[in-house]
Order: C-alpha cells, then sequence, then structure tokens
C-alpha cells in the first residue's frame, strides 16, 4: 500500500512538472497561436544559463537563479520580437516549423558558448539529498518544491487572467484580435507580455527538473517536451487548469505503469523497459484523443461559417 | 482547360478567410499561377528535366572519381521530393495537418526489408505489399482523423509516429539487430548510376501524375475542402470520401518514398518513424511551399541539399581574424536559414516563381503591430 502510494506521490510530483511545462504551451497557444516547440530549448537554455552562473562565477544559488528568471523574461522578449513577431501572420504549421528551427538556433547557441554542456554535468542546488518525511513516505526537497511552486504558479496565474485588467486584456486578445484591438489593447505590448511570461514558466520548469534530475546537458528538456505536449493536448488546449490536469494524468500514468510493468518480460522482451511505456503511453494518448477529439475536457468545436 | 481551372483557383484570393485552413496555401500552384505564361513554364520544365538526366554525366566531368559518391546523395533529395509531395497532397492541397506520414515512410521499409530479405519474396512483391498495407494503413488513420482536427489531430498522428518508431524499435532489440538490412535487392538497384536514374523515372512519373490529379475532380475537391469544408459541402464534395482519399493517396506516396529511401541506404531503421523524420516532411512543404508542386521539389532541395553543402565548409572557417567550429554550428546555421526563408517567404519558395505575390488567407492576415 505504502509502496503504491509512494509511486502516485512521485506520480504527482512528474505530472506536475510537465503540468508546468504544459501551462506555458497553452499560454503561447491560446495567445499567439503557435503551438511552441521551442518550449523545451527556451527552458533548457535558461537553466544552462543558471549552470553557468552557479559554476562559473560561483554566485550563491538564490542570486544565480533571480538573474536567470530575469535572463528568462529577456529572452521571452528577445525571441517575440525577433521571431514571433515578423511570422505573427504566418500559418500555424509555418510558426509550428518557425519554432523547431528556433530550438536548433537555440541549442547551437549554447553549445556554442559554454561546450561543457554538451555532455551531461552535474547541476548543483542546495536541495540536494535533502529530503522530507511524510508519514511512511519519502518526498525529496526539490520534488515538494516542484509541488508547491506548479500548484502556486496555476494559482496566480488563474486570477492574473480573471482579475486584473492586464490578465482580461490577454484572454480578450486571445479570444478576438481584431475585437481587443479596436477596444483599443495594445495587442503587440500583450503578444510580448504573454512570451515574455511563457519563458519565464519555462525557465522555472527547467530549474525544477534540473534540480530533480540533477545532471543536466543541452537537450535535457528533450524528452520531456513531447509529453508535455501530450498532457497540454489531453487538457484541452485552451485551458490553463487542463494542462496541469493533463501533465498529472501523463504523469500518474508513467510512474504506475513503471510500477506495473517493473520485472514483467513478454518472451525476450523486457516490459520494464522505458521505450514500452512510452509506447503505452503514446497508445493510450491516441486512443483517448479518437474518443474524446478535443482533449479531456474540450467541448464541441464552435466553427464558424 | 487550364484558364477554367486558374479560375477555380484564383477565387481564393478574393475570399477573406478560410477558418479550417492551417496552411494559408497558395492558391492554385505555382504551376498554374503561371497559365498565362505556359512556355516558359514548358522551357523550364524541359530545362530541368535534361539537366537532371544529364546530372551523372555532369557530376562525372565535375567530380571525377567521386562522381557516384555525389550522385548517390542526390539521389536522396529526389526521394525527399517524394515524401515532400506526399505530404504537401495531405496537408497542403487537403488541408489535413496530419504529421503521421513518417509513419508510413518507415513501415513500408520495415515490411520491405522483412518480405525481401527474412522471408525471401521478390523485391518487387514486396514493394507492391508494403504500398497496399500503406494504404490500407493510411484508410485507418484517416478514418479517425475525420473527427480530429486542427493542433488535436497534428499531435495525435505525432503520438502514432512516436508510437511506430517505438515498436519498431522493440522489433529491432528483440531480433537483436540495430538496423534492418535489405540483404535481397536487384542487381540494377545495386549500381549508384542506374539507381539514380530508377528513382529519377518514379519522381517524374509520379509527379505528372500528381499534376494531372490535381487538375482532375479530385484535385479540385481536396483544394474546395481546403478553402471552405462547408462551402464545398453546401457543393456537393463528399468530404468524408475525398478527405479518405487524401489520407490514402498521401500514405501510398510516403509509403513509396520509404520503399526507396530503404533501398537507397540498403537498410531500415527505426529513425525513419521519429519525431525528427516528421519535423523534416514539414520542413519540405512548408519551405517550398504549401500547396504546391513545386514547392514540393524546392522544399526536398532546401532539407537535402542545405545540410550538404554546410558539411561541405571548411572546419574551421576563417573569417577574417575569426575562427569559426563550423561543425559545431551546422545546426544552428541551418535553423537560421530555415527562419530567414520562413520570414521572408512565409508562403514558400515558389513564391519567388510565382506570378503573383503570395496572399495571406489566414484570419489574421493582415499587417500587424502595435
Amino acid at each position: 500500500m505504502l509502496a503504491l502510494l509512494q509511486i502516485l506521490l512521485s506520480g504527482l510530483v512528474t505530472g506536475s512538472l510537465y503540468g508546468l511545462l504544459a501551462l506555458g504551451i497553452v499560454l503561447i497557444y491560446r495567445t499567439t497561436g503557435v503551438l511552441n516547440f521551442a518550449y523545451g530549448a527556451l527552458a533548457a537554455t535558461v537553466t544552462c544559463f543558471l549552470y553557468v552562473l552557479l559554476t562559473g562565477p560561483h554566485l550563491p544559488f538564490w542570486q544565480a537563479l533571480l538573474l536567470s528568471l530575469l535572463f528568462a523574461l529577456l529572452l521571452g522578449a528577445v525571441v517575440e520580437r525577433g521571431f514571433a513577431r515578423p511570422l505573427l501572420a504566418a500559418p500555424i504549421l509555418t510558426k509550428a516549423i518557425a519554432t523547431l528551427a528556433l530550438a536548433l538556433v537555440l541549442q547551437t547557441v549554447v553549445q556554442a558558448l559554454w561546450p561543457q554542456l554538451t555532455s551531461p554535468v552535474h547541476f548543483p542546488t542546495p536541495f540536494e539529498g535533502q529530503a522530507l518525511r511524510l508519514g511512511g513516505l519519502y518526498l525529496s526537497l526539490a520534488d515538494g518544491l516542484a509541488l508547491l511552486t506548479t500548484a502556486l504558479l496555476l494559482g496566480l496565474l488563474q486570477l492574473f487572467l480573471q482579475r486584473t485588467r492586464l490578465g482580461i486584456a490577454m484572454r480578450a486578445t486571445a479570444d478576438s484580435l481584431e475585437a481587443a484591438r479596436l477596444m483599443g489593447i495594445p495587442v503587440g505590448l500583450i503578444f510580448l507580455f504573454a512570451w515574455m511570461l511563457a519563458s519565464l514558466l519555462a525557465a522555472i520548469a527547467g530549474v525544477l527538473i534540473a534540480a530533480r534530475q540533477t545532471v543536466i546537458d543541452v537537450q535535457f528538456m528533450d524528452p520531456v517536451l513531447l509529453l508535455a505536449f501530450i498532457g497540454a493536448v489531453l487538457g484541452g488546449l485552451d485551458r490553463l487548469a487542463g494542462a496541469v490536469v493533463g501533465g498529472l494524468v501523463v504523469g500518474l500514468a508513467d510512474n504506475v505503469l513503471a510500477l506495473l510493468l517493473a520485472g514483467h518480460s513478454l518472451g525476450t522482451l523486457d516490459l520494464g523497459d522505458p521505450g514500452i511505456r512510452q509506447t503505452l503511453i503514446f497508445a493510450g494518448f491516441v486512443l483517448l484523443l479518437l474518443l474524446r477529439p478535443r482533449g479531456l475536457f474540450g467541448g464541441a468545436a464552435l466553427r464558424r461559417v | 482547360m487550364k484558364r477554367h481551372i486558374l479560375a477555380l483557383g484564383n477565387s481564393r484570393s478574393s475570399s477573406p478567410a478560410s477558418p479550417g485552413s492551417v496552411l494559408g496555401a497558395e492558391s492554385g500552384s505555382a504551376f498554374a499561377a503561371a497559365a498565362g505564361s505556359d512556355w516558359r513554364w514548358l522551357a523550364g520544365l524541359v530545362l530541368l528535366l535534361l539537366t537532371l538526366s544529364g546530372l551523372p554525366f555532369l557530376f562525372e566531368a565535375l567530380f571525377g572519381d567521386g562522381a557516384d559518391f555525389q550522385l548517390h546523395r542526390v539521389t536522396l533529395i529526389l526521394i525527399l521530393a517524394l515524401a515532400a509531395l506526399a505530404q504537401n497532397l495531405l496537408t497542403g492541397y487537403a488541408a489535413q495537418p496530419s504529421l503521421g506520414n513518417a509513419a508510413f515512410f518507415g513501415i513500408s521499409a520495415y515490411l520491405l526489408a522483412w518480405l525481401s530479405s527474412d522471408l525471401q519474396q521478390p523485391y518487387w512483391l514486396a514493394v507492391l505489399v508494403a504500398l497496399v498495407a500503406c494504404a490500407l494503413l493510411g484508410l485507418l488513420v484517416g478514418g479517425p482523423a475525420l473527427s480530429v482536427s486542427g493542433a488535436y489531430l497534428a499531435i495525435a498522428t505525432l503520438g502514432l509516429v512516436v508510437l511506430t518508431g517505438s515498436l519498431l524499435t522493440l522489433w529491432d532489440t528483440s531480433a537483436g539487430r540495430q538496423s534492418y538490412e535489405l540483404t535481397a535487392l536487384p542487381e540494377v538497384l545495386g549500381d549508384d548510376r542506374s539507381l539514380y536514374y530508377c528513382v529519377l523515372a518514379v519522381v517524374v512519373l509520379i509527379f505528372v501524375g500528381a499534376f494531372h490529379l490535381l487538375r482532375s475532380r479530385v484535385g479540385r475537391a481536396w483544394i474546395a475542402l481546403r478553402d471552405s469544408e462547408v462551402a464545398a459541402a453546401a457543393c456537393g464534395v463528399a468530404l468524408t470520401r475525398y478527405k479518405l482519399l487524401a489520407f490514402v493517396v498521401s500514405a501510398v506516396l510516403t509509403g513509396l518514398a520509404g520503399v526507396l529511401y530503404a533501398t537507397w541506404g540498403t537498410t531500415a531503421t527505426a529513425s525513419m518513424s521519429s519525431v525528427e523524420q516528421t519535423i523534416a516532411f514539414l520542413t519540405m512543404i512548408v519551405v517550398g511551399g504549401p500547396g504546391s508542386l513545386l514547392g514540393s521539389l524546392l522544399g526536398a532541395l532546401f532539407v537535402g541539399l542545405v545540410p550538404l553543402l554546410l558539411g561541405e565548409l571548411p572546419d574551421p572557417l576563417a573569417l577574417g581574424p575569426l575562427q569559426l567550429p563550423i561543425a559545431m554550428l551546422t545546426t544552428g546555421i541551418y535553423g537560421v536559414l530555415l527562419l530567414l526563408a520562413l520570414i521572408f517567404f512565409p508562403g514558400g519558395l515558389s513564391a519567388i516563381f510565382a506570378r503573383r505575390p503570395f496572399v495571406h488567407a489566414s484570419e489574421e492576415g493582415e499587417s500587424y503591430g502595435p
């Protein structure tokens, strides 16, 4: 029983990290209509920047983190102005491909600037090795922080979008660009802000994932990103809470499958292999999408004729 | 006849928006757009064909002993063009943002390898079976795709590709091999030069076929449902039938490309069904020009040739006082070129050859900015 609870807890942590990533993906998709495949690269770039601050000038962790988050905001702004803005009117697949190109560029820049990150390195954090004990359950401090941060950010983001003028303006822009502009909303600034916010979210998710894995390289976000995308699509791509729930579903499925499959084998096939787990998750996802074409919570599609 | 179709194609630019379209595909392909200057297109086409068929001799003069090796690399671009065409028919013409083509790419290659190498069936029979299997699978994927749309369809089919890729990897690992070698190829296809001519013949044939298909009832139905599903349905276009047909045709052509690719590399690998492969397919049509036959060619040229040329740069490259580690930067440079191409030719490179400037038909299709 305790083992199952432990697995569920760890699934919750994995899921919340996927959810955190999915949050930013949905934010960008809703406001600017970009399926952002560069999201992982953005997160990785900021995390690598943090790593360099920590290991190069040996800054204290929190100071370095603050600088990295500022860097994330700047990066978001640069990406929006330099890349997203010129492509704003392009069709959605063109934009998706462009984000992939952006990911290639970001990765190359990081590799060229800090060649030590091409191979896996140890990512130092102050929470390493510390853990909480809840009854018989074990929760590492990094995991606890991940849970807490996701919950906090989701709450704040919801409040921000529902209650503040800027948040409402963002939702209006997402809803109808024309109408928003006619109401005097500076949509250009809104786009800029959305990218900066998403970049900040990416950075936080990246740092938390790095703290959890304790080992990073330039591409450490790549395997995570696709699962986060699945989470986002399961959640419906258009609501923030849905994104987090979708992420949680994926994370829980991942961990529960790991528990169920460990030690079993089918013929010569070792079912505990992570590849099998991923295969099953993707199969389940495709099936689920067939049953509910617009995600778990998505309503019927409204189409303008 | 051509005038007639051109008029149909042009109606797009005057209609304000097509909410269903994911790629603001250019109306009327670059081929058709120049109906007014038919002879120039014909001349260009003849010149292209002559160059392509004379390429082996040109390479012999240029590279000497390395000619066959260079020719081998060019053959890949032709195969890529076929895959680009398949994706373009599905996404650029029939407006289905399906990213699942890489699944067929890998499956057909593995089927070919399995049938010809392990079961010792004749090569041509194996190819035929692989193509039929792809057609059936295309139908199988297309059916559910009718109810899933837009970004959901894109991610779901991407999931399908990853799923296929991991299944193929599982097959490989459980059979204890790295990749599936093709051991029983016909002699003709073993030689670089004859392989090139075979692939060239297939590609030319398919492109001519596609050119005519797009000007038939089928192609017009696809373009109509791309421009407006509602209007197309109202005009009596059987949406379900034509969407399914698009999936099947695209799957078969991708399967053909997969078979040729496996033959080209004499091996089938699980990476043929991967996210990277999907990206390559999509990049080709987006860069080349969605909804344009010429675009498929140009896209394949970009995706195939640019990395090749970048690989030819000296390493490190001395640029004044700077020593650039080119090998490390190649991916990044490719990314930058891709971004530039997308930013400056949002309608694809085929717009260079189009008579009219590209008109955005997407909903947000006008100038932006604060």
